[in-house]
């Protein structure tokens, strides 16, 4: 559960638990094997929550979400199954059609009260959120949390193991959903272990930065963490970013390239910033959509001091990072257990990610809010896209004593223009 | 090759044997008939005519043997019981939404079992062997961890699974609900005031006049005792018609407890419903299914082992749960011996009955050892539907009646696909007969219902007209069946 939930008067209360999963059978002795892409990913989960409106939501029962699910589950069903082991300790995932769980929860504001609130990580207490394990047969993959707001608008939250997908399967699997629930009749393709595996022959046999072995966790898939974590989160217009930097280029990188040098200045000469990592959608866009991972992640790692260093040049360095999928799906083997967010400071690109196209009624969410569970001590940054096409919403994960002084450089760039 | 030949010769043996006595009045006869008409040919057409003439018939004699007949021939029809047909009947096929795969039953029961392992590995053994599949439904509300049973949603479901069986019916028989006559409802463990049968009265606008019954607490033999009820009233009403709708409302009855004995319904009952439609009229005659031969239902409440065998009761932490007896295979194999000692002289050929009568004879006088005659019931019925109350009942049945795999396959496939729904069981069963194509005019059905009580009450249906296979609750998976069922499923 999210932090503000431990709390006796949240707002957000009343959790009743059912199961959703599957309508057709999967045939017995069905396993999904996850690449080692995937099982880089195990210690880390998704939260993402959709908020529509009173208008667009009120009319929309249990009943009306839970059914197309069932339609979307029948499309990948595997998401429903629960992990086993190999002899070897390699986790495969048992399609026996468990299901998912789904929370019914109700919210003392209404919609409008909610999205005042200008730092949207509040949005993570929309969120049910429970790791894999120590059980990992009776743990679902995926839960789903289904708030309603005071005014009858809905918030649909969703934990999920990042093992299973990445930000952009999410959002496609979302956007099924809203499809079934038009009445459309939906279709994903069953991915094969090939389709999902990277083949890179330059292999220098160098190990990945952008990936770092932790403690055994057993089977208890929580990241472990120095540091207590906090997140913060704003909103600024794609203009504000191009304005920081006289260069022509992508927002993100300006962006990523101005958060680091705030990081580096507050973390100083005694951990130098020098390897970030970078997480973007996959330039050669893998076709058909489906549930995978297929992120790019890729390394950045400069020579010089970024505190000291001009935008221009890290921007440059930003855009020449290096993807690393291949090496991180070598290095990864049957039984450790790896974080990559986090495992050094970590900028995910997520404006591309179709979050708004998931259409119901006819309207798009109020509000889309996404970030990483289980980051790494080094911290993260997420960019995603807002309802307005030129703003964007900023969510920074950095340990507790060092957001203050991040928030503060941060302002002095003029990134953050409210008093927080 | 000469124990083959024997086993050949036996069968002929047998054969001759079945066919002399089943036609003995028939055989009987032939030579009588032979015999006269040889006499009569040998006589002339004229001491024929002399022999007529001799009888000294007259016109009051003529007359009054035919008001003799006429008034033999009206007696006869004006006592005879009135034939009832089952024009048609629809089984409740539950939304996908419901589906409880084997997986998400156990994880559930860990979560709510939580602090008793030991019951939840006594429900993962009972689920592995159990005989169900990964379709069978539960209602909404069970779907909640932990349950949320309120009187609410348990109306809820008795609405959706009836009403959904009833429109059904109504579109396959072109049934009026103003025409309906006599009402039934059988559930035997929510019961609700007003009553479920009041509850579809209402939705239906049905006349005010309908003579409507509602019977709960008689376990799941009670579909049966419905329509033995409505065979009494359409004796009594002439040109009349009956729905009945037998259900099991699963809602309100899910065991919150951790008893062992008491967790067994968990895993074997699931949501289902039917909805049958009798008729004594002369016009329903043609298109009706089956016609009601018999039905005979036995009791064997008298005897303590009997009553207390499923018994509904508290356990120690005040959760109200049914308690499943150790020795129910037994009294449900005695209670059976008990039907079928007289359902066995009504429907058996006279050449089983013959046998079983010396067998029975010789054991009471000659030699006690003797084994007892088991009567081949595959004489006397086509099909076989046995409430599919759990693969034990079916698998208990099959040896005492010796059956085949076949005979029992609808009851088994009904089992893995829906569960075991209570008392709409019977239905489904017969509707998957009906889905593959077996059912045939003139075959004959026997369904055999047990109880709590403890009841086994059997009906014997003729099959009217040929039934092609068309819309039902196994029309969209059909093909899939028969399955194989493993004796362990391995979760």
């Amino acid at each position: 559960m999210g932090r503000l939930q431990e709390e006796g008067s949240h707002p957000v209360h009343g959790f009743r638990l059912s199961t959703v999963s599957a309508s057709r059978p999967t045939e017995t002795g069905t396993t999904h094997e996850p690449t080692g892409l995937d099982l880089a990913m195990k210690l880390h989960y998704l939260q993402a929550v959709y908020i529509y409106s009173a208008e667009t939501a009120r009319d929309l029962t249990v009943r009306h979400v839970k059914g197309p699910l069932f339609s979307v589950f029948d499309q990948v069903p595997w998401i429903t199954g629960r992990f086993r082991r190999h002899d070897s300790g390699r986790p495969y995932i048992k399609c026996n059609d468990c299901g998912t769980r789904f929370v019914e929860s109700d919210c003392d504001l209404t919609v409008e009260e909610w999205l005042r609130v200008p730092d949207r990580s509040i949005d993570e207490s929309l969120v049910y959120h429970q790791p894999v394990g120590p059980e990992l047969a009776f743990s679902p993959l995926i839960y789903i949390q289904m708030t309603r707001f005071k005014c009858g608008g809905l918030a649909l939250g969703f934990n999920w193991a990042h093992i299973i997908g990445d930000p952009f399967s999410l959002s496609h699997f979302f956007n099924l959903w809203t499809r079934a629930f038009a009445g459309e009749k939906i279709y994903c393709p069953k991915t094969s272990d090939l389709e999902r595996s990277f083949q890179n022959p330059n292999s220098t046999g160098k190990k990945p930065d952008s990936i770092k072995r932790v403690n055994p966790v057993g089977d208890h898939w929580v990241a472990p963490n120095n540091f207590k974590m906090t997140t913060y989160s704003f909103n600024l217009t794609v203009n504000d970013i191009k304005s920081q930097s006289p260069a022509n280029g992508n927002e993100f990188e300006i962006l990523s390239g101005i958060i680091w040098k705030c990081i580096a200045k507050v973390r100083g000469e005694s951990e130098p910033t020098v390897t970030i990592t970078v997480i973007r959608s996959d330039p050669n866009g893998l076709n058909p959509r489906a549930v995978r991972n297929s992120q790019m992640i890729s390394s950045v790692h400069v020579d010089f001091s970024v505190a000291d260093a001009n935008l221009e040049e890290i921007v440059k360095s930003i855009g020449d990072a290096k993807d690393e999928r291949f090496r991180i799906d070598e290095i990864v083997d049957d039984v450790s257990d790896f974080i990559v967010y986090g495992a050094k400071l970590t900028f995910v690109d997520l404006s591309d990610v179709d979050f708004y196209e998931a259409v119901v009624m006819g309207r798009s969410p109020e509000s889309v809010y996404c970030n990483v569970q289980g980051i790494g001590d080094d911290g993260a940054v997420v960019v995603l896209p807002a309802v307005k096409k030129e703003e964007r919403v900023v969510t920074v994960t950095l340990p507790e004593e060092e957001m203050e002084k991040v928030k503060w450089e941060m302002k002095k760039c003029g990134l953050i223009t409210l008093v927080n | 090759m000469s124990d083959f030949s024997s086993s050949v010769k036996l069968k002929y043996a047998k054969l001759g044997y079945q066919y002399l006595i089943n036609h003995f009045l028939t055989l009987l006869l032939i030579p009588i008939i032979t015999s006269i008409s040889i006499k009569l040919l040998r006589m002339g057409p004229e001491e024929f005519i002399n022999l007529l003439n001799s009888l000294h018939f007259d016109l009051l004699h003529v007359l009054c043997s035919c008001f003799l007949i006429i008034f033999v021939l009206t007696v006869y029809f004006m006592s005879k019981p009135r034939t009832v047909y089952l024009v048609d009947y629809s089984c409740y096929k539950p939304p996908v939404t419901c589906r409880v795969p084997f997986a998400t039953f156990m994880e559930h029961s860990r979560l709510i079992l939580k602090d008793n392992p030991k019951s939840v590995e006594f429900q993962m053994r009972i689920l592995e062997r159990s005989g169900l599949g990964e379709e069978t439904c539960l209602p909404p509300a069970i779907h909640y961890i932990p349950p949320t049973p309120t009187m609410e949603s348990a109306r809820s479901e008795a609405q959706m699974v009836i009403f959904t069986a009833m429109d059904d019916l109504f579109k396959k028989t072109g049934l009026k609900p103003k025409d309906i006559d006599i009402l039934i409802v059988n559930c035997s463990l929510f019961s609700p005031t007003p009553s479920l049968s009041a509850m579809i009265i209402n939705k239906y606008k049905l006349r005010s006049n309908i003579k409507s019954f509602n019977l709960s607490g008689m376990g799941c033999s009670a579909g049966l005792i419905s329509v033995d009820v409505a065979r009494d009233l359409l004796q009594v009403h002439p040109n009349s018609n009956a729905v009945i709708v037998s259900t099991e409302i699963i809602t309100p009855n899910y065991y919150q407890g951790n008893e062992r004995a008491m967790l067994l319904p968990n895993c074997l009952f699931r949501m289902g419903a039917a909805a049958i439609l009798l008729s004594n009229r002369r016009s329903d005659r043609w298109r009706a299914k089956y016609k009601l031969c018999h039905l005979v239902r036995t009791h064997r409440g008298a005897e303590d082992k009997s009553y207390y065998c499923v018994y509904e009761q508290e356990d120690k932490d005040g959760n109200i749960g049914i308690n499943l007896s150790k020795d129910l295979m037994a009294i449900a194999g005695e209670a059976l011996k008990s039907n079928i000692t007289t359902i066995g002289p009504l429907v058996l050929p006279a050449s089983e009955q013959l046998l079983f009568l010396i067998s029975l004879i010789g054991r009471k006088i000659f030699n006690p050892k003797w084994k007892p005659y088991i009567p081949d019931f595959k004489m006397a019925f086509e099909h076989f539907c046995i409430h599919a109350g759990g693969r034990a009942v079916i698998d208990e049945l099959q040896k005492n009646l010796q059956l085949s795999a076949e005979h029992v396959e609808a009851s088994r496939m009904t089992l893995h696909r829906f569960g075991n729904t209570s008392s709409s069981s019977l239905w489904y069963e017969l509707s998957y007969i009906e889905a593959k194509g077996k059912m045939k005019r003139g075959d004959r059905v026997w369904q055999i219902a047990f109880g709590s009580g403890f009841k086994c009450n059997s009906a014997v249906w003729k099959c009217n007209r040929s039934v092609k296979s068309s819309e039902g609750p196994w029309s969209d998976c059909i093909d899939r069946y028969p399955v194989f069922i493993p004796e362990v499923v391995k979760l």
